[in-house]
């Protein structure tokens, strides 16, 4: 799981309210996966995230400097977008949990995938 | 979609007329296709078919998306008059659809030859640049290599002509009272003269195969076998080709019904519809390409699919528009890894997001996602536990507003026809 698809997830447990977002992130395994650059399609990305919770993310996963918001003129600025790309692009979860801070309920993340069923329903289809 | 014009290595192409197959209800994405892709001229569209021309060469048209299969034209026309039940006379009509006009075949056959020579010698180009490389290290192994091949290929040749020789004695024998012994006597002659010719590389020196499709009146007096037969043997007289039921260089395609007769070359052995980047197909890829078409994905969108089984829908979106961000979520292991594989396969991990989650409780908050595209689960295969109308309620609410047209009742209506894709496939 990547650090843009965690930013865009929320908390969706019963009762939780608006605060169930963002969700914590804990990582047992992470790797860095090499992706192209393509400064177009971050510097879209970069209106649509949420600052807050990405940087407690990379945080957590110890990644070092992490920009708190973007810069001014970030659309032009190579360094600034190539280090947004590999934050929220290069950056694999492989094994962890997710867990919502409202309730405490937390979902494992398997070979980069979370499992986020709330019950224990599941279809082998 | 990006439009390409031709290659660098391509002279000035000339415009040729082809024709695919397509599923139903596809024909107005294909026309659009051609157009946009290729910038076909003259594109028409009859039930299943949509004709067009153009000078694109193997590499534009392997890309076209909603199509079936792709054929180059020897020729339409109007459909068979079967009316009268004189069998030998509708025959007679067949076999002219050689006799009459044999330059326009032979015609299409060296366009055909054109398009796979100038394909094959893009692909030595570009190997060679990586030969060039490999040269350095070892001409002995080359010149071994060489050897083998040559051996292998005489092998090959003698394999054929045994076949031939088997394949024509049965010809025969399934022909019986169905030519006059006068043909059967041409057809020695020919074949007679075809076993000669075996020895010296000519023009000539073809195989071919017959598939033949009838349907409508036609196909009440004529088996597609029967017809296959006819023009088969007509073929063989008028060309000295010979017959090759396993591995024919050429496969002519015949196509009878009550509205057209159509004759063409299929450009690639395998249909354009199975994709070299899935490895596991769910949906049809021509109908996942064309849903994804309709939802006008643009660069930074947001695109969902909640019920993404096998990922078709996502592979062919992100294969097509790659600047922008796939998640695709699903309730089922076992599907969840399938689409992984698939993602996997088709080099496409980094552009698509799996969530193992529920459609009616995905935890997306409102509002944030851009187009939502989804092959709705109903029926018989695959049951969709939840009311349909509480997970639309749901998709509404993370929607940004601006792109509804997935979820309408229309698209409802679409999603029954995919289904019934599954069956009718060409």
């Amino acid at each position: 799981m990547k650090l843009l698809t965690h930013n865009f997830l929320s908390s969706h447990v019963k009762g939780v309210g608006p605060r169930g977002f963002p969700l914590r992130l804990q990582a047992s395994e992470v790797r860095i996966m090499p992706v192209e650059f393509n400064p177009d399609f971050v510097a879209r990305m970069i209106p649509k995230v949420e600052w807050a919770a990405l940087v407690e993310a990379a945080n957590t996963l110890s990644l070092g400097e992490v920009p708190t918001e973007p810069i001014q003129g970030y659309e032009q600025n190579e360094d600034f977008l190539r280090t947004m790309h590999h934050i929220l692009l290069e950056v694999e979860v492989m094994e962890g949990t997710l867990q919502c801070p409202e309730s405490g309920r937390v979902f494992p993340i398997t070979r980069g995938i979370p499992n986020m069923l709330l019950s224990d329903e599941q279809t082998e289809a | 979609m990006a439009a390409g014009p031709g290659d660098r290595n391509s002279g000035p192409a000339a415009s040729v007329r082809f024709f695919c197959t397509a599923g139903r209800g596809l024909e107005p994405f294909l026309m659009r296709e051609v157009r946009v892709r290729l910038q076909a001229k003259q594109v028409e569209y009859v039930s299943g078919k949509v004709f067009f021309t153009t000078c694109s060469d193997l590499n534009m048209l392997k890309k076209l998306k909603s199509a079936e299969r792709l054929f180059l034209l020897i020729k339409k026309q109007f459909p068979f008059n079967v009316s009268s039940v004189n069998k030998g006379k509708i025959c007679n009509e067949m076999q002219r659809l050689i006799n009459d006009d044999p330059e326009s075949w032979l015609n299409t056959i060296s366009i055909w030859k054109n398009l796979l020579e100038l394909d094959a010698k893009k692909k030595r180009l570009s190997q060679r640049d990586a030969n060039l490389l490999k040269r350095k290290m070892g001409e002995n192994d080359t010149v071994i290599t060489k050897k083998l091949k040559a051996e292998q290929m005489q092998k090959t040749q003698e394999n054929r002509e045994y076949q031939l020789e088997k394949q024509a004695e049965e010809e025969t024998l399934a022909q019986g009272n169905f030519l006059t012994s006068r043909e059967k006597l041409q057809l020695e002659e020919c074949q007679n003269e075809a076993a000669e010719a075996a020895g010296t590389p000519s023009q000539n020196d073809l195989t071919f195969r017959v598939s033949c499709r009838c349907s409508g009146a036609v196909a009440k007096t004529f088996s597609a076998q029967e017809v296959g037969r006819i023009i088969g043997i007509a073929l063989m007289k008028q060309f000295g080709w010979k017959a090759d039921l396993r591995d024919p260089d050429v496969e002519i395609f015949i196509h009878l019904n009550d509205i057209y007769s159509v004759v063409g070359i299929p450009v690639f052995r395998a249909p354009l519809a199975s994709r070299a980047y899935i490895r596991t197909a769910g949906l049809r890829s021509t109908v996942a390409w064309a849903m994804a078409s309709v939802a006008e994905i643009k660069a930074g969108a947001l695109v969902l699919d909640p019920m993404c089984g096998l990922g078709t829908i996502l592979l062919e979106a992100a294969k097509e528009w790659p600047d922008a961000h796939y998640v695709g979520a699903d309730v089922s292991d076992a599907q969840l890894r399938g689409a992984r594989d698939n993602l996997k396969a088709a080099g496409l991990e980094d552009k698509i997001a799996l969530l193992q989650v529920s459609v009616v409780e995905l935890p997306l908050p409102s509002e944030s996602v851009d187009v939502i595209i989804s092959d709705i689960p109903f029926g018989k295969k695959f049951k969709l536990g939840k009311d349909i109308k509480s997970i639309l309620r749901e998709m509404e609410r993370w929607e940004s507003g601006a792109q509804k047209d997935e979820l309408s009742q229309d698209h409802t209506a679409t999603t029954t026809q995919q289904s019934s894709h599954r069956r009718t496939v060409q």
